[in-house]
């Protein structure tokens, strides 16, 4: 189950997190995905040691912490979109086309005219569409 | 990882004991000890302590309820109907201190091959050793220690030693102590054969355990585990680490298997027993691996560890238990990661793609481990800390668990009881009911707190030398919430600011209000209510807008500055303006705060450009102009921005300029006026009446006001300070509209953005500082310049400074030169040696005007005087007085050059506060060159000399004329005015410049006579001559000629005035000796038709036979009689005179036949020159007599 998203700025300032769980542990999850920032730009900073390309926007496992595991996914304008989920065994692939939808919303929502660059998301639709990604993941 | 037993920490050392020989046995364990791998040793002074070999445990005596498969005696019996446990807990240790691979038997030489009843000692020794050692397999070695080389040695005897001890002859070494050589080599042997026995044990105690596993793997699974791990640590023992880790592998995997099957302990006794086991497994497994450089392979193989027992959890009532196993795992494998090597050449060189699980970067740090260690301690902490809230009986609990150790099995536990009085102790297995007790109150005696606290603060250092900022501050926010947990505001204030500082940079509003929070917290608890409200107001302006805040104010996952919404900001911010802004009678009651604020300690906070404050109360001030004229009124816009919830009304408000004079005061006529007064504002200053000052949330207040300044130069705004009620100030700096910075953390909201001013020029282009006027200048300078300067003289340039209105007070003239050309002064390319002089243009010095002698002697009067730079102080002066100088300035080459002069003065006597005012005058002056000097060589009238040089020229000397030795020359100079004034030259002479050109030539003033004045008067565009003779008389190629002085001064100028010499260097030239010299001797004139001889002739100055060719050409004017052309031969120092006869045919100036002289030796052709070779042929006699006439 996926508990939490999060898009971040190339400041590394939040734009827009959303977590879906009941248990009020929001918090903790703005606390995890602020320190997969610190992987991502360990792992954009030195990509030979790690296992993906340069050419791949797909960052793959940030890092496991006790009952999550987080994934990355970095935009050629450095935005990063973060996912933390509570699966055991997640599929590459199902994480790659969540990562691929969302990037989708995101382009949608910021190609808003009235939106400004760098600013945080507060389109309603782009939460609406971002739920049922989230909703839809893991089913297919 | 100190928890753990030594020998399970260390690799193994192979253990041998050693009998008899006590003298030696400490220098033989020593050098064991040195060896690579070490042997520790045994030492047993003499055979009587054959009995302390292998004395029986005292633990297996006492554990005689179960029986002991372990002990070696019973392995001819292996099966035992109930197995007691997994692991013995002595095991190992028995191994590494008590039973040796060898026995080391020292003799005496001479008790072998001496006194037949010392043999006999010694076989009944061996017997006896024999018997103790060899139902255990252990290696027997004999040494035979030799007091010299040369004792005898018995062939029989030594056979009979090799039989009755059953050895090989390798195995019965000879060990000579008493030569340095021999015993390093005695000691090498011994160390080599132990070495190699020991080996062979270990090897053989491995195979056999080995095949037993081999046998019966179906059987008990804790045998079977057992034997796995013997063989391991056998293998361990001979090195062999490869297998050593797939036994400790093997009995990993059967453990694992054993969790739901077994049954022999009750449900969590069994659990706790296999996770032990499990746990010093890993422990092993990941050593080995770690130590071999395999680093993928631990983090993977702690992985499987982590995820195979991650669920066996076993009771959830007691799952703090699970919680401090799975602690305990991440700290042991993280102390494992930090000592071992592996990770200090870092993960460049690993291919992550190989590992089947996928690791990420931080996995191979320890900092990761600890983080998790200590998360899971707290949830262990958390978990303990709920059960015994639960448990009534906490009491109960601390009554019997006393008697309750360690049993001799590995993670088994046992009531230790006494039976009867006396010292039988025996173990008896207790119920898990029992167990947990003891757990329990075990478990509380930890202060687990400060447990996380270490393991977080090594992962934060760690994290900040990894610069993973974010995972740092994490840590640091968890140390913080630990101590703050324990009652520590201080330690957890320092460690929640690290956090609140990083949080800060990056704009996480939320993980910034939540450490916020428990750092409001902590300034409360410390009583420290500046920071206090420093931090309420730092929260209450967070750009916190969600209004979500559906009842989960309870939930304690939130911190003490509760969740981040925006009725929370509202909150905080009626509280922190009610406990400031009370009115005065409130001020000595005690808030609810628990602060008590004294009407004597005022609260002030200053808010600078990147203080996190700055949301609170932001200033803007832009000034309308630029420039303002000083006593004229200017206005000037203040605008103000809060981002609190709330809006706030503020009593009074100061502006600060850097003109102290300036500041002004806005008064909120609303409120009343307070007694205290400020004391940034003096009083009298301009006050301001506003009806309201409230700022509203988010929108500018814009005030504009006129204010004048008396002062020139630089007015600024610097702050701006609120006052509201009657303790609480807040200091903002003024920012300029044009450079002010977003707003850090509102930056990334959407919100409406409105400008600080309504004009927009304003808005975007204003500035918070202004330039005020200087004073107008009512004094004047003049510069009296009288045309040109001449390079060489002294120019003087009277300065006047006349008063117009101001009197001059304190005043300093400046006085600078400047190279219109923009070259400076002074060009390095230059070379020529008067140039020498830096400067071309240069100030000599400033006369200071009539009646400026005494001022300059008084103190304080400035003159300095540089070579482009002068300062000279100007007496004070009334109005309309005037003062004057005159300034002496020097070129040494022409150049224009500009002069400034800037007079800078107090309009007011000594006011402090007055500013000077400067006025700025420039003149450009010419230099010019007064006297062109130039020089020209002429030879003596018809006689010409052979200069080969002239023929000829050396390469090096083209412009160089040649003067013939010891021959009279003349040299005529000439000086020209060129400038425009009128020159009187009163000397010119040539002096020579050093003592070797008086030795080598003689000049003379040409003429004698004195009808070539020496002092003349030039008219510009006049010249001057003056005829010198010049005599070589040493043959140089460069003779030095010396300069022309000249001394002149300009006309009509005071005779008393200095003469300005101005030199010109002689062009050098070349003496030479000439060979051959032809006179032409010819009457001065000539009268038409009448005939004359003219003689040519031709003088060989030198030693040799001169030939000489000459030719003649005809005149149309003569006729010619001689002859024309031939070769003759001149003798050395001798004469030969060619001469012909002539009749001219035409009257006037006429040019000879022109005769030309080829020498033979030289190869040289010359003749004389046309002005020599010409005679004027008068018409008759009569001319004649009358041109004489009038010549004498």
């Amino acid at each position: 189950m996926i508990v939490c998203v999060a898009v971040v700025g190339h400041q590394n300032n939040p734009l827009y997190i959303q977590s879906f769980t009941d248990a009020d542990d929001a918090l903790k999850l703005h606390h995890i995905v602020h320190c997969s920032l610190d992987v991502i730009e360990e792992r954009v900073n030195n990509p030979k040691r790690s296992g993906t390309t340069l050419n791949e926007a797909f960052l793959g496992l940030l890092y496991p912490t006790v009952n999550y595991k987080v994934y990355g996914y970095l935009t050629n304008t450095k935005v990063k979109f973060i996912l933390v989920t509570t699966d055991l065994d997640v599929r590459d692939t199902d994480v790659r086309s969540f990562f691929r939808k969302f990037h989708a919303a995101y382009v949608d929502a910021v190609s808003n005219p009235f939106h400004v660059p760098g600013k945080k998301i507060t389109s309603r639709t782009f939460a609406q569409t971002v739920s049922n990604i989230v909703g839809s993941y893991g089913l297919n | 990882m100190e928890e753990y037993p030594e020998e399970l920490r260390t690799p193994p050392v192979s253990l041998v004991a050693l009998f008899g020989y006590s003298e030696l046995q400490a220098s033989i364990s020593k050098h064991l000890h040195s060896q690579q791998p070490p042997i520790n040793a045994l030492a047993f002074p003499d055979f009587s302590h054959i009995s302390l070999l292998l004395v029986p445990d005292d633990q297996s005596s006492v554990a005689s309820s179960f029986r002991d498969p372990l002990s070696v005696s019973d392995s001819s019996s292996p099966v035992p109907a109930r197995c007691g446990g997994i692991l013995k807990r002595d095991w190992l240790l028995k191994h590494r201190t008590k039973v040796p691979a060898l026995v080391a038997a020292f003799f005496p030489s001479h008790h072998i091959f001496g006194d037949p009843t010392q043999w006999l000692q010694v076989c009944s020794d061996l017997d006896s050793l024999k018997s103790v050692i060899r139902p255990k397999n252990i290696k027997l070695v004999v040494v035979v220690v030799q007091s010299s080389p040369q004792e005898e040695i018995s062939e029989d005897r030594l056979v009979a030693l090799r039989k009755r001890a059953e050895l090989d002859s390798k195995y019965v070494i000879f060990f000579n102590s008493s030569i340095d050589s021999e015993l390093s080599v005695s000691l090498s042997r011994i160390a080599s054969a132990f070495a190699e026995l020991a080996l062979a044990y270990y090897r053989e105690e491995g195979r056999r355990i080995k095949s037993r596993v081999e046998k019966r793997s179906s059987n008990s699974p804790d045998l079977n585990v057992r034997y796995c791990f013997k063989v391991a640590v056998y293998a361990e023992f001979h090195r062999d680490w490869a297998e050593a880790l797939k036994f400790y592998e093997d009995a990993y995997h059967s453990l694992h298997e054993m969790i739901g099957t077994s049954t022999r302990l009750p449900a969590i006794q069994r659990l706790v027993e296999i996770k032990t086991i499990a746990e010093l497994l890993h422990f092993k497994i990941s050593t080995l691996l770690l130590h071999g450089g395999k680093l993928i392979e631990a983090v993977t193989w702690f992985h499987q560890h982590k995820a195979s027992y991650e669920k066996v959890v076993g009771s959830t009532e007691f799952i703090f238990l699970h919680w401090d196993w799975m602690s305990r795992q991440f700290l042991v494998f993280a102390e494992l990661l930090e000592t071992s090597s592996a990770t200090a050449q870092g993960f460049s060189s690993l291919n992550q793609g190989t590992a089947e699980i996928s690791l990420t970067e931080f996995e191979f740090y320890p900092a990761y481990y600890y983080q998790l260690a200590a998360q899971y301690l707290k949830d262990k902490k958390c978990a303990l800390e709920l059960l015994l809230s639960m448990s009534e009986t906490a009491q109960e609990i601390n009554s019997c668990s006393e008697s309750i150790t360690p049993s001799g099995y590995v993670g088994q536990f046992a009531q230790l009881l006494e039976k009867g009085e006396g010292e039988a102790l025996t173990f008896h297995s207790i119920t898990d009911e029992e167990y947990t007790r003891y757990t329990i109150s075990e478990a509380k005696r930890f202060q687990d707190s400060f447990e996380i606290i270490a393991w977080l603060k090594r992962s934060y250092e760690s994290f900040t030398n990894l610069k993973a900022g974010r995972m740092a501050a994490r840590c640091a926010f968890e140390v913080g919430r630990e101590y703050f947990d324990l009652a520590d505001p201080n330690n957890a204030k320092k460690y929640f600011d690290i956090a609140a500082n990083f949080y800060r940079q990056e704009g996480w509003v939320t993980l910034l209000w939540e450490v916020l929070g428990y750092l409001r917290e902590c300034s409360r608890n410390l009583g420290a209510l500046k920071d206090f409200v420093e931090l309420s107001l730092e929260m209450v302006v967070l750009p916190v807008t969600s209004y979500d805040d559906s009842g989960n104010l309870k939930n304690k996952n939130y911190g003490p500055g509760g969740p981040a919404t925006f009725s929370g900001r509202e909150s905080i911010h009626q509280e922190i303006f009610t406990l400031l802004c009370r009115e005065a009678e409130l001020l000595s009651s005690i808030g609810g705060n628990g602060f008590k604020l004294a009407t004597d300690s005022p609260l002030h906070l200053e808010i600078d450009l990147v203080s996190p404050l700055r949301p609170v109360l932001l200033a803007s001030v832009a000034f309308h102009e630029q420039i303002i004229k000083p006593h004229a009124m200017c206005s000037i816009t203040l605008s103000l921005l809060s981002h609190l919830p709330l809006p706030v009304e503020i009593d009074h408000l100061e502006v600060q300029f850097n003109q102290s004079m300036c500041n002004f005061v806005i008064r909120n006529s609303q409120r009343p006026l307070w007694a205290t007064s400020s004391n940034t504002v003096q009083s009298g200053s301009q006050v301001e009446n506003e009806p309201s000052l409230v700022l509203v949330p988010n929108n500018w207040l814009r005030l504009t006001y006129a204010i004048n300044s008396e002062q020139s130069g630089k007015l600024e705004c610097l702050s701006v300070l609120a006052k509201l009620g009657p303790l609480f100030t807040i200091s903002s700096r003024a920012e300029s509209p044009a450079a002010m910075e977003d707003l850090s953390v509102w930056k990334h909201e959407n919100r409406v953005e409105s400008l600080p001013t309504k004009d927009p020029v304003l808005a975007v282009f204003g500035q918070k500082a202004t330039q005020v006027d200087e004073l107008e200048p009512q004094v004047d300078v003049s510069l009296g310049a009288s045309g040109p300067a001449l390079v060489g003289e002294d120019f003087t340039l009277p300065i006047v400074v006349t008063s117009k209105g101001h009197a001059v007070y304190n005043g300093e003239l400046k006085i600078n030169l400047v190279d219109v050309g923009g070259g400076g002064l002074f060009s390095p390319r230059e070379t020529e040696p008067f140039s020498l002089e830096s400067h071309h243009v240069e100030i000599c010095g400033i006369d200071g005007a009539e009646g400026n002698d005494e001022s300059e002697s008084e103190t304080g009067n400035i003159k300095k005087i540089q070579q482009s730079f002068g300062l000279v102080s100007v007496p004070d002066l009334k109005e309309g007085e005037s003062w004057s100088c005159k300034l002496e300035i020097k070129w040494h080459r022409p150049k224009p050059v500009m002069l400034f002069v800037s007079l800078g003065y107090l309009p007011h006597g000594s006011e402090d506060n007055t500013q000077k005012v400067h006025i700025h005058k420039s003149l450009q002056i010419e230099g010019k060159m007064p006297l062109l000097i130039s020089s020209q060589f002429m030879l003596p009238y018809r006689r010409d000399h052979l200069l080969l040089n002239k023929i000829k020229p050396a390469p090096d000397s083209e412009d160089m004329s040649s003067l013939p030795l010891n021959e009279k020359s003349v040299l005529v100079v000439r000086a020209k005015n060129c400038s425009e004034i009128a020159l009187k030259l009163v000397s010119m002479s040539i002096e020579l410049d050093d003592k070797q050109g008086e030795t080598s030539c003689l000049i003379h003033q040409g003429g004698g006579c004195g009808d070539s004045p020496s002092s003349a008067n030039l008219a510009p565009g006049e010249e001057f001559k003056k005829v010198f003779t010049v005599i070589p008389i040493t043959r140089t190629s460069k003779l030095d000629l010396g300069s022309v002085h000249l001394k002149w001064r300009r006309q009509g100028s005071n005779i008393t005035e200095a003469c300005v010499l101005t030199k010109h260097k002689l062009p050098e030239v070349i003496v030479e000796a000439s060979p051959l010299v032809m006179n032409l001797s010819c009457p001065p004139y000539a009268i038409l038709g009448e005939p004359f001889t003219c003689a040519v002739r031709i003088c060989n100055q030198t030693q040799l036979l001169q030939e000489a060719k000459f030719a003649l050409a005809d005149a149309q004017s003569f006729v010619l009689s001689g002859s024309h052309s031939n070769t003759i031969s001149v003798l050395p120092k001798s004469e030969h005179v060619l001469s012909y006869k002539l009749v001219p045919l035409t009257c006037g100036e006429q040019q000879l036949p022109k005769i030309t002289l080829t020498s033979a030796r030289y190869s040289a052709e010359f003749q004389p020159s046309a002005v020599a070779s010409s005679v004027f042929v008068l018409p008759s006699a009569s001319h004649a007599k009358k041109t004489n006439s009038t010549v004498k």
